[in-house]
């Protein structure tokens, strides 16, 4: 009985997924000293649970912050539980520990596409109670941390994706998106041996649609799911399609293409251009590439406004916790300017906070220079509780344009794919 | 025990039997129920508690992502926008079409591999071990090798291609046109699956007596009939083995295409379990999902039984 077992496996992710809740419930009622019942004040003896993704030098940095907030708070013990760093498996344990009423993690990492979903599920907490001084981040990571108006996760830090260019092959930073194009098509008849003029993530997934946001508002466009069918938007993701159709200065190839892909084309020295995160920046580390590295938001066309891309993490706290003002006093020590700093320095993660782009970090890292100028345009993913069925039916319609010689397909797409986007993005279940 | 139990049944037949020997009976059934317990207690929970879950959930609003709201009864509502969705349908008619393209590919060539296999030649043995070892590769692990070999500037498709400069070679073939996905997850697919089919077949023709052949010789039966008049008729036991298996299979195919393409592009390579794990896992809705695992039971109960009942042996 092969479908028995295979078409049923919703019902077994069920199943497990109630019996993690209740293992995270279990873990809950050992590790949480208060458990759920009522609120334990930030000065009581307590543990929280703080939930993340981070690997490799991220976690190591991670537990160096919080063993020395243990030690400014004595009475605060924190456990890191360290979940999937992939980002699908992530969100799957997080809404099942949610879905299941759990008290635990009492705070949490949180992709910058999260909040408005959790938000809208009743399973974050409204930090109105801390008042947190939400002006002194970016306000574009703040836009995402907000929902109704009132904000519902701490920016941690903030990534914004740009457009890297070889300083040795492109003398002059590009001033336009045409200017982009011809650029590429010089350095490509110079250098025999780039492979491609631009490498950009075009693959079916999130990231086709974060390289589109990084180019977008250069084109005046605005990537509303409510409004999508727009002159701006249709010229961008043209733009993009004529890339690999007209001008050839992507090949074919991006249409499978994720950031690792577009970073090792880079960093083998294949592409003039790509479009991609700010941590190529620090595996330049070998020539031709090495010391010939530019970063700058995509340039601006006529109408528009210079081009990047939001990504990032935020810290968020659980609505069911009973540790609400330690996990906020956690989330205030983590997002401290000097904390930050550290972080950046260690990890490459470019700070939330502006006055966390100390001398110090720019004498050790210079390209957090170019970072900090492109925080202050990046632009954050449509903010919708329903944002991943958006994203879904986004990376179909990029996508199925990526697929398309058709010079008109990116206003075809736009004309007949938006409408049910619009639908999507304010679709209310269950009625 | 073939000649013994006639004989046994003419002695019991005029009365009743012994009254020990029935409460033996009654004793070894009750033993024999009590061995096959555990196993069958582990799949009622395994198959039939989920299948029931799935059926309850089906006919409710249950969504994750709104745990704020009811999980309530909603009757037949996700079955209604399931029949109306143009995803749906398309989702199921490529569904269709890579079944019957599959199934007809693999069955053919199995059955070939198989015949082969079947002949005595040098090496024989160490060819039918060799066979079975690409359907012993997982799924995820021979998608991810297909994709690479595949792939423009690392694969050695294109490579070989170019060397022999077709003018459609040195192509993406992955996401960047609709028919070429889909070949190379019909290659990925059939390359895993074949084997199997082969090697289901091929103990199908092992139980065929050579008496046969020689009887069909014997009237004049050239190759050919004998192997429409004999083989086939006689293999149709293994081959409705081999089709329940791969029709089901190919009709939840799901790795395979969520590997190499991840529907795209757009979503023209996406099949019912790939809609369906976008409604369970992305969407979170388990009563719409509920409904579209529902009807993928139905329909691979609907093939089971139809063949069951179309290659059952004529008496």
């Amino acid at each position: 009985m092969v479908w028995s077992n295979t078409v049923l496996w919703s019902n077994k992710s069920r199943m497990l997924a109630v019996v993690a809740a209740a293992a995270v419930g279990l873990a809950a009622a050992g590790c949480s000293s208060g458990g759920s019942s009522g609120k334990v004040a930030a000065s009581a003896k307590q543990t929280i649970v703080f939930a993340e993704s981070g690997l490799g030098t991220e976690g190591q940095q991670t537990q160096v912050a919080i063993s020395a907030f243990e030690k400014a708070n004595p009475n605060i013990k924190v456990n890191v539980d360290v979940l999937s760093p992939n980002s699908t498996t992530y969100l799957s344990q997080l809404e099942q520990s949610f879905t299941a009423g759990a008290s635990t993690p009492d705070v949490f990492e949180s992709d910058v596409t999260y909040p408005a979903k959790f938000a809208q599920a009743g399973w974050l907490l409204s930090l109105n109670q801390f008042h947190p001084n939400m002006s002194q981040f970016f306000p574009h990571e703040v836009a995402a941390a907000l929902f109704n108006g009132a904000p519902y996760a701490v920016p941690w830090f903030d990534n914004p994706e740009g457009l890297y260019y070889r300083t040795d092959l492109i003398k002059t930073p590009p001033t336009s998106p045409a200017q982009v194009v011809s650029d590429a098509e010089m350095a490509m008849k110079t250098d025999h041996s780039l492979k491609e003029g631009l490498a950009f993530e075009a693959a079916k997934y999130e990231g086709a649609i974060t390289a589109f946001l990084t180019v977008d508002s250069a084109f005046g466009g605005k990537l509303d799911p409510a409004n999508l069918d727009t002159p701006g938007n249709a010229a961008a993701l043209a733009w993009l399609h004529d890339a690999i159709y007209v001008s050839h200065i992507a090949p074919t190839a991006v249409t499978g293409w994720q950031e690792g892909n577009v970073e090792a084309e880079f960093v083998a020295g294949h592409a003039a251009f790509s479009i991609n995160y700010p941590f190529v920046e620090s595996l330049a580390t070998a020539p031709p590439v090495k010391g010939n590295v530019g970063y700058i938001p995509f340039p601006a066309g006529p109408g528009g406004t210079p081009g990047s891309a939001l990504g990032g993490e935020m810290l968020a706290i659980n609505a069911k916790t009973a540790h609400a003002a330690a996990a906020y006093k956690l989330i205030s020590y983590l997002t401290s300017a000097p904390v930050e700093t550290a972080r950046a320095i260690v990890t490459g993660d470019p700070p939330s906070l502006p006055s966390a782009y100390t001398p110090a970090l720019l004498a050790k890292a210079p390209y957090f220079a170019n970072v900090k100028t492109l925080n202050s345009y990046s632009a954050p993913r449509p903010v919708t509780p329903n944002y991943l069925t958006v994203s879904a039916d986004l990376q179909n319609l990029f996508s199925s344009v990526y697929a398309s010689a058709s010079t008109s397909a990116a206003a075809q797409a736009l004309k007949s794919g938006a409408a049910a986007i619009a639908k999507a993005a304010s679709a209310t279940p269950g009625s | 025990m073939a000649t013994d139990a006639p004989a046994r049944e003419r002695r019991t037949l005029p009365g009743r039997p012994p009254r020990g020997a029935d409460s033996r009976a009654a004793a070894d059934r009750r033993f024999g129920y009590l061995m096959v317990a555990p196993a069958v207690i582990l799949l009622l929970a395994v198959t039939a508690y989920p299948l029931i879950s799935n059926l309850w959930d089906s006919f409710h609003f249950d969504n994750l992502s709104y745990g704020s709201l009811p999980h309530k009864f909603v009757g037949g509502r996700n079955y209604t926008t399931m029949f109306s969705s143009g995803e749906w349908i398309a989702a199921l008619a490529r569904t269709l079409v890579f079944t019957a393209v599959t199934i007809v590919f693999d069955v053919v060539v199995g059955l070939g591999l198989a015949l082969m296999m079947h002949r005595k030649f040098r090496g024989r043995a160490f060819l039918r071990a060799s066979v079975l070892i690409p359907w012993a590769v997982p799924t995820v692990v021979s998608a991810m090798l297909w994709k690479t070999m595949f792939d423009p500037r690392a694969g050695f498709v294109d490579y070989f291609l170019g060397a022999i400069h077709p003018a459609w070679s040195s192509t993406t073939w992955l996401n960047a046109s609709v028919w070429r996905s889909w070949v190379v997850i019909f290659v990925a697919d059939s390359w895993k699956n074949i084997p199997f089919v082969a090697i289901i077949l091929l103990a199908g023709l092992q139980i065929i007596p050579n008496e046969v052949y020689e009887a069909a010789r014997i009237d004049g039966a050239s190759p050919w009939q004998a192997f429409r008049r004999v083989t086939l008729p006689m293999l149709r036991p293994a081959l409705v083995v081999a089709l329940i298996f791969r029709t089901l299979q190919a009709l939840l195919v799901f790795d395979v295409i969520y590997i190499m393409t991840g529907g795209g592009p757009g979503t023209s390579t996406e099949t019912l379990s790939f809609l369906n794990y976008q409604t369970f896992i992305i969407n979170t809705d388990f009563g719409y999902g509920g409904a579209i695992s529902m009807m993928l039971v139905v329909i691979a109960l609907v093939f089971s039984a139809g063949y069951v009942r179309f290659l059952r042996p004529q008496t």
